[in-house]
C-alpha cells in the first residue's frame, strides 16, 4: 500500500508524460470517495504578499470557502484566519515543518526576499528559512498567485530585495519538490480551490510548466468574447470604449488564463467586460520591466507633443 | 519580563509587539512591522499610469482605496475635469470596499477574540450551516489529528462570551458574514473589473459605463448588505459590547486624530464629502495641511534621513542600523503622534457637525452604551465607529446611484502632460491614506504613500514619542502575559495592515 504522499509524487510523474485522463479507472474510483482523514492539511503561509490571493480565495462561489476549508482540506494554518496567534501559532508551524503532526501541504503567497532575509520575517525567523525546512517534510507545495510563481510586482525591476518566486527558491537551493503553480495577481479562486478537489479526488492535475492545464492552456486573447472586434478591426481608441483592447494596451494576446471564460467574482463581471484591458496579471513577465507599461496612452501623448514640435 | 506577543494574527501581514510586562501591566510595547517590498523604489521610472495598477499591490484587502488615492493624485497632477459619473462610479467602488472591509474585520478577523467557538458543540436547533459546523468540530475532535478544528482551534486562553446563545448567532453570521462580503465585492467589481485589484479604475473615472443593468445589479447586492448590516452585524457588535463593557476603556491611544475625509459629492476634488477632513489636535479641529506631514525613522530600518516631509521622501533600507526595530516609518503630524482610522473618522466628522447621520448615530449608541463621545478611543470605540461608517456608506451608496446620469461621460477626456505632481487623498477603510506622485518626462520621477497603518503601527519617533497602537497597550492588564488575549482585542482593534504600513 502506497502512502498519499508517494501517490501523488508517483501521479506527478505520470501526469506529466501520459495526462491524467489515462489513469487507469481504478485509480479514480479508489479516490472519489473522501476520507477525511486523508484530506490535505494546508499550511498557508505569506511572503512578501499583499494578501489579496487570500481575500480572492474567500470569494470563492461553488464551493465556498468553508466548503473548501472543511471538506477538501483543512486550513492548519494561515494567518488571516487563524484563531491561534503569538508563540502559540509559531509552535504550530513548528510541529508541521519538523515533520511531527503528519502530512501536509504548504500553500505559499508572494515573493522571498533572496537578496535580503529580513525583509520578510514571521516571529524573528526569516520566511526563507520556513520554506527551506518545509521542504523536506512536506508532501509538495503550492505556489498561490503571481508573486509566489513568478516573481510579479515585489519582483519587479528596481526591487530593492532581490524578491524571487518560490520555485526560483527551490531552484537556487536545488531543491526539486512537488510544486503546483498558480499565477495571477491575484489568482481566481477557481484556479486553487478546483485544483485542491482535484489533489483530492484525482491526484495531480496534468500541469504545464508547472501550472494547472485545465486553466492556463490558452490564451485570454484566444478565448476573448471580443475577438471578433479584433477580426474586424473594431478597437477601442480611447478608455472606457467598447470593442478590441489591443491598442490601448491590452495583454491578453501575451496572457494564459482562462477568464474570458470563468469571469471573477462569482461570474459577476471580468477586466474586459468592463473595457479594461488585461494587464496580464497571469503572466510570467507581469509588471516585470518598467518600460514595458500596461497602457499606451502615455507613449502616444509622447508621441503626439514631438510630432507637434517639428 | 518581555514577551513578543508575534506573529499576531487575524491581520494583514507581518507584525510582532514586544511587550514588557510588569505585574500583569504592559509598561512599554514594540510594535514592529517585519515585511518590506519598497514599493516607492520600483515604481520610479514606470509609466504614471501603472500607478493605480501596481499600488492596488500594496493591499490586497484595501487594493480599491490605492486605487482612488492613486487616481485622485494623477487627477491633480494632470489637472483633469473629471464627469460627474466618473466620480460617481469611484465612490460606488470605494464604498462598497468600504462595506466588505468592516464586515471581514469584525466576523473574520476580531469576533474570536470574544466569541466562544466550543459553544457550537450544545448547539441543539436544526441550522443547517450550524449542525453541519457542530459535527464537523465533533469529529475534528474526537479524531486523532493534529491541531484538531483548525483554523478555529487552538486558541488563546482568556474570557470569552458566556451566554451560548449569543455565540452561536454570532458563529452563524460568521458563516454568512463569508457570503454577504462577497456581495459587497461583487458590487463594487461591477465596475472595477474584477476584486481584489480592480482593472478599470482610472484617474478621472472607469471604464465600466453605468447602464442600468449595471446599476440594478448594483443596488440589489448593495441592498443585501446594507440588510445584514442593521439586522446581524449592529446586533452582534452591541452584544459583544454588552458581554465586555471594560472596553469602552482599554486601547486608548494618547495622540491626535486625522482624517483625509471620503466620498466627495461632487466631481472636484475639494467638494463637500460625505465625512469631513481635518486634523484633531489638542481639543481643535484644523484643515488638513500635507506639508505639516513628515516621517521620522530614527527606530526604522532606513539610512535615508529622518523627518522628511511627504514629497521630498526617501527610501534607503538599512537591515542592521542600530536600534531600529521596524520597516515601518513613524509618520507624525506637526510632530505629533496621530491616531488615524474609524474613530479619527468619527470624531472629525462629529466635531465639525459635518454629517447629521453621523452625529444622530453617534449620539444614538453611546446613549445605549452608556459611554461618552471620549469613549470612541477605545477598542469597543473603534468597532462601533466602523458600524457606524458601515450604515452611513450603505445609505450613501444607495443615494449615489440616483445621481448617475446614465447617457453622460464616465472618464475624463485625457491630455496627458509631460510633467507634473499631485497628493491624492482619502480614507481607506483603515483610514487616512495619501498619495504623491511627480511625473518627470512622462515617468514616474516620485512616488510616494503614507498609508493608515503607517501612522496606527509606527515606531517611535525621532522624539522617542510612542506610536498611537503602542500608546494605546501601554497600561493595558493582562491575565496571561504570555498570550495577552487583551493586548490582541487591542491591536484587532485598529485593524492593522502591515503590507499597507510598509509598502
Amino acid at each position: 500500500m502506497i502512502n498519499r504522499r508517494e501517490f501523488l509524487k508517483m501521479a506527478a510523474c505520470l501526469s506529466a508524460s501520459f495526462g491524467i485522463s489515462n489513469f487507469p479507472e481504478i485509480v479514480h474510483a479508489a479516490l472519489k470517495k473522501i476520507d477525511p482523514a486523508t484530506i490535505p492539511k494546508l499550511i498557508y503561509l505569506q511572503g512578501q504578499s499583499c494578501t489579496g490571493c487570500s481575500i480572492s480565495l474567500l470569494q470563492a462561489e461553488t464551493p465556498n470557502a468553508v466548503s473548501m476549508i472543511t471538506e477538501y482540506s483543512k486550513l492548519s494554518f494561515h494567518a488571516d484566519l487563524s484563531a491561534t496567534s503569538g508563540k502559540q501559532a509559531l509552535d504550530l508551524i513548528e510541529t508541521y515543518i519538523s515533520g511531527q503532526a503528519g502530512e501536509y501541504f504548504l500553500a505559499v503567497e508572494g515573493t522571498i526576499p533572496w537578496g535580503m532575509p529580513e525583509a520578510c520575517v514571521i516571529g524573528g525567523k526569516p520566511f526563507a528559512e520556513y520554506i527551506d525546512e518545509a521542504a523536506k517534510t512536506m508532501t509538495g507545495a503550492i505556489a498561490i498567485g503571481t508573486c509566489a510563481t513568478h516573481g510579479g510586482i515585489p519582483a519587479a525591476e528596481g526591487n530593492l530585495t532581490d524578491a524571487i518566486s518560490l520555485k526560483e527558491f527551490y531552484k537556487r537551493k536545488k531543491i526539486n519538490p512537488l510544486l503546483i503553480s498558480i499565477p495571477g495577481c491575484p489568482v481566481h479562486p477557481d484556479w486553487v480551490w478546483k485544483t485542491i478537489i482535484d489533489l483530492v479526488q484525482v491526484g495531480v492535475p496534468e500541469l504545464i510548466e508547472g501550472q494547472p492545464k485545465s486553466f492556463f492552456s490558452r490564451k485570454v486573447h484566444e478565448l476573448c468574447p471580443r475577438y471578433h472586434d479584433f477580426q474586424q478591426e473594431i478597437f477601442a481608441k480611447k478608455l472606457g470604449e467598447k470593442g478590441c483592447l489591443f491598442k490601448l494596451g491590452c495583454l491578453g494576446p501575451d496572457t494564459h488564463a482562462d477568464c474570458p471564460t470563468r469571469w471573477w467574482n462569482g461570474g459577476q463581471t471580468w477586466c474586459i467586460d468592463a473595457n479594461a484591458p488585461c494587464i496580464g496579471c497571469a503572466s510570467s513577465q507581469f509588471a516585470s520591466k518598467k518600460d514595458f507599461s500596461f497602457y499606451r496612452l502615455f507613449e502616444q501623448a509622447r508621441i503626439k507633443t514631438l510630432e507637434n514640435s517639428k | 519580563m518581555k514577551v513578543d506577543i508575534g506573529p499576531v494574527t487575524r491581520l494583514e501581514g507581518h507584525l510582532s509587539i514586544e511587550t514588557t510586562i510588569e505585574n500583569n501591566v504592559i509598561t512599554e510595547a514594540i510594535s514592529k512591522g517585519e515585511m518590506f517590498r519598497g514599493f516607492e523604489a520600483f515604481l520610479k521610472g514606470r509609466d504614471p499610469l501603472d500607478a493605480q495598477q501596481i499600488t492596488q499591490r500594496i493591499c490586497g484587502v484595501c487594493p480599491y482605496a490605492h486605487a482612488i488615492a492613486s487616481s485622485y493624485a494623477q487627477e491633480n497632477a494632470y489637472n483633469l475635469k473629471v464627469p460627474p459619473n466618473g466620480r460617481i462610479l469611484h465612490n460606488l467602488i470605494q464604498g462598497a470596499n468600504h462595506l466588505y472591509d468592516y464586515l471581514l474585520q469584525f466576523y473574520q478577523l476580531a469576533a474570536l477574540d470574544f466569541i466562544d467557538v466550543t459553544a457550537i458543540l450544545g448547539y441543539k436547533g436544526n441550522d443547517t450551516d450550524l449542525t453541519t459546523l457542530r459535527n464537523w468540530v465533533k469529529a475534528e475532535v474526537s479524531s486523532d489529528t493534529s491541531f484538531p478544528a483548525a483554523p478555529f482551534l487552538p486558541r488563546l486562553s482568556g474570557k470569552y462570551i458566556s451566554d451560548p446563545d449569543i455565540n452561536v448567532g454570532a458563529l452563524k453570521h460568521y458563516i454568512e458574514a463569508l457570503e454577504i462580503q462577497k456581495k459587497a465585492n461583487k458590487a463594487s467589481a461591477i465596475f472595477g473589473g474584477k476584486f481584489p485589484h480592480a482593472t478599470a479604475i482610472f484617474p478621472g473615472g472607469c471604464t465600466q459605463n453605468p447602464s442600468i443593468d449595471h446599476i440594478a445589479s448594483y443596488r440589489s447586492l448593495i441592498t443585501d448588505v446594507k440588510d445584514f448590516i442593521h439586522k446581524k452585524y449592529i446586533p452582534d457588535l452591541l452584544a459583544v459590547a454588552g458581554g465586555f463593557p471594560e472596553y469602552w476603556e482599554i486601547g486608548q491611544s494618547k495622540g491626535g486624530f486625522l482624517s483625509y475625509g471620503l466620498l466627495p459629492f461632487g466631481p472636484e476634488l475639494d467638494s463637500k464629502r460625505l465625512f469631513a477632513p481635518g486634523v484633531l489636535l489638542n481639543d481643535k479641529i484644523t484643515p488638513v495641511d500635507f506639508d505639516a506631514i513628515h516621517e521620522d525613522v530614527k527606530y526604522s530600518n532606513y539610512s535615508s534621513p529622518s523627518g522628511l516631509k511627504v514629497r521630498d521622501g526617501e527610501l534607503t533600507p538599512s537591515i542592521h542600523k542600530k536600534g531600529a526595530y521596524s520597516w515601518v516609518k513613524a509618520p507624525r503630524y506637526q510632530g505629533e503622534m496621530i491616531e488615524v482610522g474609524p474613530t479619527a473618522r468619527i470624531m472629525v466628522d462629529y466635531l465639525q457637525n459635518n454629517n447629521p447621520k453621523i452625529r444622530q448615530l453617534v449620539d444614538k449608541f453611546a446613549g445605549m452604551a452608556g459611554i461618552q463621545a471620549g469613549n470612541l478611543n477605545s477598542v469597543l470605540g473603534r468597532h462601533l465607529c466602523r458600524a457606524i461608517s458601515a450604515v452611513v456608506i450603505a445609505d450613501f451608496l444607495l443615494e449615489e446611484t440616483e445621481r448617475i446620469d446614465v447617457k453622460g461621460p464616465y472618464m475624463a477626456e485625457y491630455n496627458l502632460p509631460k510633467s507634473g505632481e499631485g497628493f491624492g487623498a482619502t480614507e481607506a477603510s483603515r483610514g487616512a491614506l495619501l498619495h504623491y506622485i511627480k511625473v518627470e518626462n512622462y515617468k514616474i520621477e516620485k512616488y510616494e504613500c503614507v498609508v493608515p497603518t503607517t501612522w496606527n503601527c509606527s515606531p517611535k519617533d525621532d522624539k522617542d514619542q510612542p506610536g498611537a497602537l503602542e500608546s494605546a497597550l501601554i497600561g493595558t492588564t493582562v491575565e496571561n502575559p504570555k498570550e495577552q488575549i487583551e493586548a490582541n482585542r487591542i491591536v484587532h482593534s485598529f485593524d492593522p495592515c502591515l503590507g499597507c504600513a510598509v509598502h
